[in-house]
């Protein structure tokens, strides 16, 4: 009884220590992180009621910056855009990865090699991707407008050259750049569903629609949220393909709000300006993730 | 003992990690006004842009007592990191200004020393003086002042059996000349072009802008650009140069295009002098003979050897951060004086490049080996009046970008020009001129 205190003082001086070793290894992180991320975003907040221009003072002009962008015909232009880009690349993404995962979940010969070259355009510099799309897409001269001139296409679309037509191949490059990595989201839920469920599906007589629609999705109902969500937040912030691919153009018809803000900020100094519009991106973000969280937890309910 | 181990090197990952963040930045301040002056400057590219370090060798070479060293940027993102650095406060004492667009946040946001007394000693043989002010001070002295010409090969003339460009030329007699180029060149087997416009609206825009009477960029109206634009496109459906987007899906450079002889012309500034020599020694440009003519002109009343040739071109030139020590303030103001004078001028054109000063150095700069030799070439490189690209205001770097959207949808096919134009000035009425 007499060792009881000693083992007590013992006892928490191991806590303290734990606790001090655990802190110890989040804080280059932790360091790291909030030097260059949550400093900054609280920044932002007070910024974007300003009219800061990099140097100098910051004039607190409260809500002028969000009046200004009601106003705002590029910011509209910007807005729409990228809800065009969302509201097409993830229902085609999502499709896309889920069909490569499912082609690429059997016993296959070079089964290896074909999931590899699925991965391969997410791993692939995004700089060489679009240079060699935009050679690709080449009005005149360019492979893709070949094969459709080839199959009796008289007047190909212009691609990338094109205002009509610059999004649709901006959506393409982006989908096929990111299937392969949401494939593999996938590819790892669907070794989660057990196999007696299908034994029992083939055993009731389900084919193999029936076993698809009933199993295997509802299945794969955490790993289709995961993965929207995360091509939901993607394709809002959606900036380097579209910035290499076509800078925005031709005029306006791929500006998206990523690249406006980095345009009012980097190119024209507004950086107030510019951190408006990046709290408005952050709300629509934040705004249809916690939607996507609601719908699905009642889903689940 | 077990746990002090992961304890230590955590603790040390740390501390390095802080170490790292808090590193640099930090310069002793010791104000000494007699003795060696170190200066620093910004420049970019120092491989491929050895203005800089010919410039402080130089100045060493006269001003003994004082060393410039030169510190390097990355050339795309100068402008970002310069800013960043001012912000930081650990910007070099004289930084060049790459474009005339950020002047103007440089000057009003207290980063760029008063300079005019450098500029009232000058005179007028510098050019571009007068871009660098704001509300009648100057921020920044050039050292170098490209101007638009026209470089054309005369190999691909006489192919196609056409006429040497003689300084007569209005933009109309450029479009004719260039589809003859083409039909020739064509009927003599040859797959080159007429010319090449590079991608950017300064291909199309900065000539407007310079040579249209009336034209003024604040005013927001662009109703100026349209018969440039007209003729743009002409050339582009009879062929006669590569459309934008050939240009922009191939990533054709003007470089390949002009000194590979895939275009028997090609507008663009007398910076692609130095470059096309360049090419030559090493091979990226095959060895032709060529020439220099005056930009074609808006009318028939600025041709001709006899006037000046209107064109336009931004200087580049330095400025003197704020934050420098009261101790280097003479030197450094020696320096600017230096560089835009004439013996920065000699020093600069013996490397290829086109100094402020252009008619002290004429003689220089054609004696490099590679250089044309006929008259016309000398007069063009010698003789213009050369109109900023980016005049400086408040609106410039908005303006631009608006415009720039406008060049694309126009050259792309995507909109009319009238359409495009007209969105353009709403744009600029309501996104940039209002705030």
């Amino acid at each position: 009884m007499t060792t009881l205190p000693g083992v007590r003082r013992r006892r928490s001086r191991l806590v303290w220590r734990n606790t001090v070793v655990g802190w110890t290894f989040i804080l280059p992180n932790f360091a790291g992180f909030a030097a260059l991320t949550l400093v900054p975003v609280v920044v932002l907040f007070y910024v974007a009621f300003t009219n800061w221009n990099v140097f100098g003072v910051a004039d607190w002009t409260g809500l002028a910056n969000f009046r200004r962008m009601i106003h705002d015909a590029s910011f509209r232009t910007a807005l729409q855009n990228t809800v065009y880009y969302t509201v097409l690349h993830i229902p085609l993404t999502l499709a896309a990865s889920l069909g490569l995962a499912l082609l690429l979940n059997r016993k296959l010969r070079g089964l290896g090699f074909f999931r590899t070259a699925a991965f391969f355009p997410y791993i692939t510099s995004i700089v060489a991707l679009t240079y060699v799309w935009n050679l690709l897409f080449s009005p005149e001269y360019g492979p893709i407008n070949g094969f459709l001139r080839a199959i009796g296409i008289a007047h190909p679309p212009g691609w990338t050259t094109s205002a009509d037509w610059s999004m649709p191949a901006v959506i393409i490059v982006g989908t096929w750049r990111e299937m392969g990595y949401y494939m593999l989201l996938y590819l790892a839920g669907l070794q989660t569903i057990p196999a007696e469920l299908y034994e029992a599906a083939r055993v009731d007589g389900a084919n193999a629609w029936q076993r698809f629609r009933s199993v295997t999705l509802p299945g794969l109902r955490p790993t289709t949220f995961l993965v929207a969500v995360l091509l939901t937040i993607g394709s809002f912030k959606v900036f380097d393909v579209i910035l290499l691919l076509t800078n925005g153009g031709p005029g306006q018809s791929t500006l998206v709000l990523s690249q406006f803000i980095y345009q009012k900020g980097f190119v024209e100094n507004q950086f107030g300006y510019a951190s408006a519009v990046s709290i408005v991106l952050f709300a629509i973000c934040f705004l249809v993730t916690a939607i996507q969280f609601l719908v699905n937890k009642r889903r689940n309910a | 003992m077990k746990r002090s181990i992961p304890t230590v090197i955590g603790l040390a990952a740390a501390a390095s990690l802080l170490a790292a963040g808090c590193g640099g930045g930090s310069s002793s301040d010791s104000d000494s006004a007699s003795g060696p002056v170190t200066l620093t400057l910004a420049g970019w590219s120092l491989s491929t842009t050895p203005e800089f370090k010919t410039l402080a060798d130089g100045f060493h070479a006269t001003h003994p007592d004082v060393t410039v060293e030169v510190k390097e940027y990355d050339a795309a993102n100068y402008d970002t990191q310069i800013t960043a650095d001012l912000a930081a406060g650990s910007a070099p004492d004289i930084y060049a200004q790459k474009t005339l667009k950020n002047l103007y946040t440089y000057a009003t946001g207290g980063q760029l020393m008063d300079v005019s007394d450098v500029a009232k000693k000058l005179g007028n043989s510098v050019g571009g003086l007068d871009a660098y002010q704001v509300d009648g001070k100057t921020y920044a002295i050039p050292y170098r002042q490209d101007s638009w010409v026209l470089f054309y090969n005369k190999e691909l003339f006489d192919k196609a059996k056409v006429a040497y460009p003689d300084g007569s030329w209005t933009w109309d007699d450029y479009v004719t000349a260039a589809k003859q180029l083409t039909d020739g060149l064509k009927a003599a087997g040859s797959k080159a072009v007429g010319t090449y416009q590079h991608v950017w609206q300064s291909t199309v825009q900065g000539f407007a802008l310079a040579q249209t009477p009336g034209a003024k960029l604040t005013s927001g109206d662009f109703s100026y650009l349209k018969p440039y634009y007209e003729r743009s496109l002409d050339l582009q459906n009879a062929g006669a140069q590569p459309s934008l987007g050939t240009a922009t899906t191939n990533k054709l450079t003007y470089q390949a295009q002009f000194g590979k002889q895939q275009a028997a012309m090609l507008p663009m500034g007398t910076w692609y002098i130095a470059t096309l020599l360049a090419q030559r020694e090493s091979g990226d440009a095959d060895k032709f003979d060529w020439g220099i003519a005056p930009a074609p002109q808006f009318d028939k009343s600025t041709t001709g050897t006899s006037n000046t040739p209107v064109t336009f071109g931004d200087p580049t030139g330095f400025g003197i951060n704020t934050a420098i020590k009261k101790s280097k303030i003479s030197a450094a103001k020696e320096f600017l004086a230096y560089a835009a004078g004439p013996e920065g001028a000699k020093a600069l054109a013996g490397i290829g490049i086109t100094p402020a000063d252009t008619a002290a150095v004429t003689d220089t700069f054609f004696a490099l080996d590679g250089m044309p030799t006929d008259e016309l070439s000398k007069f063009a490189f010698a003789k213009h009046d050369t109109k900023p690209e980016n005049p400086v205001s408040k609106y410039t770097a908005g303006l631009q970008n608006i415009l720039n959207d406008a060049h694309t949808a126009i050259l792309s096919g995507s909109k009319s020009i009238d359409s495009a134009l007209g969105e353009a000035q709403n744009r600029a009425k309501n996104e940039v001129l209002n705030q």
